[in-house]
């Protein structure tokens, strides 16, 4: 992959600006957003220049989506101001900034399937006379304005005839259409094949020479350098630079601009760990996963780390029995029965992503939350035995330190890392002897993370097995006995963690540039 | 890495074309189906209308008079169940106004007059219904659940005690007028109110391909956070659509009563399922997004031959079971055409 270096050497062009006035595409100023504790947009000022592609990265938590939500009108700053071309602007719903003349290309589309192309581009901005669609000028201009970024794509077609890849297209044209001027695109080549993610490039680039900023929301690294004229790095919710594109030297210096010398929990090895597998995994292959082999020792902390859409869930659902998958999974020896009653029974436990939708019962109180996995224990010919209930309950809200004031107390009332420590307590309830955790600390405060960590070290020590997947780094640096790094459905690298990791190898790795560079 | 795979396909290939047609087109085999089948059937027993082929032009008229109400009420509940949304009530609007017309004209309001009001009558039990769904946000199947009651229970307040329905006797009697909507011939033999039920789905088909209306309607019901954020104000669509339903209830109403020359608060009971029947029997997505009125209209001329088909061949308390099982029937194709659809 050598298109890096040309496309650096050809953005200067988007930046110098050939003698028009230099009024920036969308400039922010003193931007800030606090939530209750946490501050998630620290005083972040930069500007766009007018029709480049400007990208913006930053680690997970660096605040690019809560920046992202403040310029579609989802969240209201806190304080400061943003400027699109000269004007003020402060939208309060997204649909005050498509008025304002920023779109925004979100990983979940907005097109009707049940549609037409054509209607599609048009929808919401019809003219009509008496309530009759009229044809106007601006059906003219969106069908050229399609055709002009993506002439095969025929605007007569049902939407749902077309691949996600051409969906977005229709979107972005329509956005064009409409008259935005910056279109935010967040992480859209997510769900797409190499071959339309160069297609996309090439309608990125057209749209570029049609007055069109667009701002490039991306982990991967490499489609930065390919695509982008400049690029803004955030971290820890604080602006740390606003480049050219051309004036960084590479990966490695966008890579440290990103990570900075933020301080890992430094890992401790811990004398648990055995060499006796106790789950084997042979060629899991699925719709996302590419034939993934690990194992797992006893006693031992694994981490999965890969950024959103690399696997990290699927491989955790097919461990679970939740997703259909091929190869072979071997649990205690023995091949496992592909179901999440059948995985429980057999002492693998799930503590899924999405806690409030996956993981509790938001409408109960602690108490059946806890129990749930495992009320076969608590129950005699099948009534359930309240008062050994209760105990339980009582036993895992001490243990595990969670912060109420009565077991009876509703799940939804709870802070976030409360909710998440209900959720492991289900799970250690179920006597599970290998727990797997998909992003345990997502949402979690400070505080209530690292006591969920020493929970999982703790777990660990007593000769449990634990699998992390997790796409925060300083989470698998500081927790994990060894490291599985996934990208795009595949096992790129495993690791074995102690003083002398290699962060920015890991990166590379896990950002899909680590492929082609040579070791 | 590889560096070219083949070009995404853009059109879909021949196959999926027959498929798209028949599923365009289905429809209108199955009614021809049906009119074959029952032109075959023996219907020496159908003593209800008049012996003899099913073909019988009198038997047509027949079976088209008594599918007024039906074919009024299709088009609009099709364009309701395109945005997503749904209105059980539509029964008890239905014999609701059936009464309150019934009582205008015994009471002697004169026929315009009278059939004015109570379409207004059936528009405010529109809103009624749009105000639950829309404003108080309450699920629509429960909101409609609570105005299928609300409504009937006051379709038979005002139905005096001791009668089952507004009808003649006791001193008062229908007008003269009161049976011509629904039975009189005016054209090729056939009532107003199958005229009126014509003129209706042909302004719902214009208003389906040539409006604002049915294209906002279909993406409510397509994409409903994506018809939002294009500045589409869905609850008024919603709302909008409601008030047609109400409207076309009251049709319905109104044309069932003067066929049977009284005032039946009942006379809509299990229309909700009848007009579900033919809707999805017209291939409207249960989900929203996808439907036709026209083809909702064909669906309800299927479902009413079958019924008058059915009096002949089965005792009529299998109906509703044959109903049932004829709704099973269209879901579980319904449920397989949209997986098909998300499929590919």
């Amino acid at each position: 992959m050598a298109k890096p270096r040309d496309a650096v050497s050809g953005s200067t062009k988007g930046i110098g600006v050939n003698g028009h006035p230099p009024t920036p595409a969308l400039s922010v100023e003193g931007l800030t957003k606090d939530y209750p504790g946490v501050r998630a947009v620290d005083n972040v000022s930069f500007s766009i220049a007018r029709n480049t592609v400007h990208c913006l990265v930053g680690e997970n938590g660096a605040g690019k989506s809560t920046l992202v939500k403040m310029l579609t009108g989802a969240l209201r700053p806190t304080s400061g101001t943003m400027t699109v071309r000269g004007a003020a602007y402060a939208p309060g719903s997204p649909h005050d900034a498509r008025q304002g003349g920023i779109a925004t290309l979100f990983q979940e589309l907005h097109v009707v399937d049940q549609l037409t192309v054509q209607e599609n581009l048009t929808l919401g901005m019809e003219r009509s006379r008496f309530g009759f669609l009229v044809k106007s000028d601006l059906d003219r201009r969106a069908v050229q304005t399609l055709a002009a970024i993506e002439p095969s794509i025929d605007p007569t077609m049902r939407v749902s005839a077309l691949s996600v890849a051409q969906k977005q297209i229709v979107e972005i044209a329509r956005a064009a259409s409409s008259g935005a001027s910056v279109i935010i695109m967040d992480e859209p080549t997510a769900a797409l094949s190499e071959r339309e993610v160069e297609r996309l490039f090439a309608v990125i680039r057209r749209l570029r020479e049609t007055d069109v900023t667009v701002i490039y929301i991306s982990h991967k690294l490499d489609e930065i350098f390919a695509l982008g004229d400049a690029v803004t790095v955030l971290r820890d919710g604080r602006h740390i630079a606003t480049k050219s594109l051309s004036d960084v030297a590479g990966q490695p210096e966008l890579i440290e601009m990103m990570i900075g010398r933020s301080v890992f929990q430094t890992y401790v090895p811990r004398p648990s760990v055995t060499d006796e597998a106790v789950l084997t995994a042979q060629g899991l292959t699925n719709h996302r996963l590419k034939s993934v082999s690990f194992h797992i020792n006893r006693g031992e902390i694994v981490g999965f780390y890969g950024l959103v859409g690399s696997g990290k869930t699927e491989i955790a659902r097919a461990l679970f029995g939740a997703d259909t998958v091929s190869g072979s999974i071997r649990f205690k020896g023995k091949p496992v029965e592909r179901s999440p009653k059948a995985a429980i029974r057999s002492g693998i436990a799930l503590v899924p992503e999405e806690r409030r939708t996956q993981g509790l019962f938001t409408s109960l109180t602690l108490r059946p939350n806890i129990s749930v996995m495992n009320t076969r224990r608590l129950s005699t010919h099948g009534m359930l035995r309240s008062a050994d209930e209760r105990a339980v309950a009582a036993e895992y809200v001490h243990k595990l330190r969670i912060a109420t004031n009565s077991i009876e107390k509703y799940a939804e009332k709870l802070s976030g890392g409360n909710q998440q420590k209900v959720v492991i307590a289900k799970c250690l309830f179920a006597d599970a002897d290998l727990l797997l955790l998909d992003e345990p600390t997502r949402g979690v405060d400070v505080g209530a993370k690292t006591e969920i960590y020493d929970i999982i070290r703790e777990l660990a020590d007593k000769g449990r097995s634990v699998a992390v997947f997790s796409s925060e780094l300083e989470e698998v640096l500081g927790l994990c006995d060894r490291i599985f790094l996934l990208f795009a459905g595949t096992l790129e690298a495993e690791i074995v963690n102690g003083p002398d990791v290699d962060v920015s190898h890991i990166l590379h790795v896990v950002t899909g540039s680590g492929r082609s560079v040579a070791p | 890495m590889s560096e070219s795979s083949p070009a995404i396909p853009n059109r879909p290939a021949c196959g999926p074309r027959i498929a798209q047609f028949l599923r365009t087109y289905y429809i209108y085999f199955v009614l021809l189906l049906v009119v074959a089948v029952l032109s075959m059937a023996n219907l020496d027993r159908f003593d209800l209308f008049e012996r003899g082929n099913f073909l019988n032009p009198n038997n047509i008229i027949n079976i088209l008079r008594v599918s007024a109400p039906l074919l009024t009420l299709a088009g609009a509940f099709t364009l309701l169940m395109v945005s997503g949304y749904i209105d059980l009530s539509v029964g008890s609007a239905m014999g609701l106004s059936a009464v309150v017309y019934a009582l205008l004209a015994i009471n002697g309001v004169p026929f315009l007059p009278a059939f004015a009001m109570t379409i207004m009558v059936g528009a405010m039990l529109g809103a009624i219904n749009a105000l639950l769904v829309v404003r108080l946000r309450i699920t629509p199947v429960i909101a409609t659940l609570i105005t299928l009651s609300l409504f009937k229970g006051l379709a038979l307040l005002l139905v005096e005690d001791g009668v089952s329905a507004i009808k003649s006797g006791g001193g008062r009697s229908m007008p003269a007028w009161f049976n011509d909507y629904g039975r009189e011939g005016v054209l090729l033999g056939l009532p107003m109110a199958f005229w009126v039920a014509v003129l209706v789905t042909i302004a719902l088909i214009v208003a389906q391909s040539r409006t604002l209306l049915g294209k906002y309607a279909a993406a409510t019901g397509g994409n409903p956070t994506a018809a939002k954020l294009s500045g589409i104000n869905t609850g008024g669509i919603v709302a909008l659509l409601y008030v047609i339903v109400g409207i076309t209830a009251a049709l319905a109403g109104i044309a069932r009563s003067s066929f049977m020359s009284l005032g039946d608060p009942l006379s809509g009971d299990g229309m909700e399922l009848t007009a579900i029947l033919v809707v999805l029997l017209g291939g409207t997505a249960f989900s929203g997004g996808e439907g036709k009125v026209l083809r909702s209209f064909v669906g309800a001329l299927i479902i009413m031959a079958l019924t008058v088909g059915m009096l002949t061949l089965v005792p009529a308390y299998y109906q509703t079971l044959v109903l049932g099982t004829a709704l099973l029937a269209a879901a579980a194709s319904n449920h397989l055409v949209s997986r098909k659809e998300t499929a590919s």
